[in-house]
């Protein structure tokens, strides 16, 4: 932490006590940042981090979709083989777990370009966002697997 | 880039001395021509899921959706590149370490990119499979 304000007049900013002031260099005293220790978890924390775990997943499913490419340009057998490891158990849970991190990417995406916008910035409206953001991704990835494997286009 | 300290102001609002609004507007245009294209994608994914080598070589020769997906691929690239880079520069300070991820990342995408069109150009042509003509 950087240099405690010095004592002053008692009850304002010159005389803070709480260490929620400090001296800036210049000689004046600034709000601390609110510190990770003092700080409560709010539900927009939860979806900003998830927005950059799905991103960071997605750039992960960027390969996969070239390689989708690459086994079509390479002709029958190479997409056989290519469908036959994307249809393992383990490949159908990367792809549930690609349609998931895609679809709440585009959901938060939806919800940052509102709020860069300027509309819903309020705590509260802002924390409704998030679960709409939410609670959409995952009904889109479940929808979209629901109707895979109930028509048969995926088979477990 | 302003020199002496002089800020500009438009509105009340600092405009950005360097390449940040910029930056911050690619991000925005990205975003936005990427939400049809990802539903377009979505659906073209349901559409493609389970239909074999047949299905996909038909749904690549009609062009409407070889130039979408071309189109989406290279958007989605930049804005993938705009986006590791911005976790990269959250993170990465020492700029060597920082540079040379910046440099990777980029590559990478120029890569996958270069790799999508080429690919997606030859199932719409209805190119023969590829080690064909490439002697490997």
């Amino acid at each position: 932490m950087s240099n405690p304000v010095p004592a002053g007049n008692p009850g304002d900013r010159e005389d803070d006590q709480s260490g929620r002031f400090v001296m800036q260099p210049n000689g004046r005293p600034r709000p601390l940042s609110p510190h990770l220790q003092v700080w409560r978890f709010h539900d927009t924390m939860w979806g900003s981090i998830l927005n950059r775990g799905a991103a960071i997943a997605m750039s992960g499913g960027a390969l996969f979709v070239v390689a989708w490419l690459a086994a079509a340009a390479f002709g029958p057998e190479a997409y056989e083989t290519f469908s036959a490891v994307m249809g393992s158990p383990i490949g159908l849970l990367v792809w549930f777990g690609l349609t998931l991190a895609s679809c709440y990417h585009l959901t938060a995406g939806i919800r940052h370009l509102v709020w860069d916008a300027g509309h819903g910035l309020t705590p509260k409206t802002s924390s409704r966002l998030t679960w709409a953001s939410f609670l959409s991704a995952v009904f889109i990835a479940f929808a979209i697997w629901g109707f895979l494997i109930g028509s048969g286009r995926v088979a477990l | 880039m302003s020199h002496h300290g002089q800020k500009a102001f438009l509105k009340g609002v600092k405009v950005s001395e360097r390449h940040g609004a910029g930056e911050w507007k690619a991000e925005r245009l990205s975003s936005l021509v990427l939400i049809p294209l990802t539903l377009w994608g979505l659906w073209s994914a349901i559409a493609l899921t389970g239909g074999g080598y047949d299905r996909a070589r038909d749904w690549f020769t009609q062009p409407v959706n070889a130039v979408l997906l071309a189109l989406t691929l290279l958007i989605a690239l930049w804005h993938m590149y705009m986006g590791l880079k911005v976790v990269i520069d959250d993170y990465i300070h020492r700029p060597a370490s920082n540079r040379t991820l910046l440099g990777l990342i980029g590559l990478i995408c120029l890569v996958l990119a270069a790799a999508s069109v080429f690919f997606i150009v030859r199932l719409a042509l209805g190119s023969a499979p590829l080690p064909a003509g490439f002697g490997f």
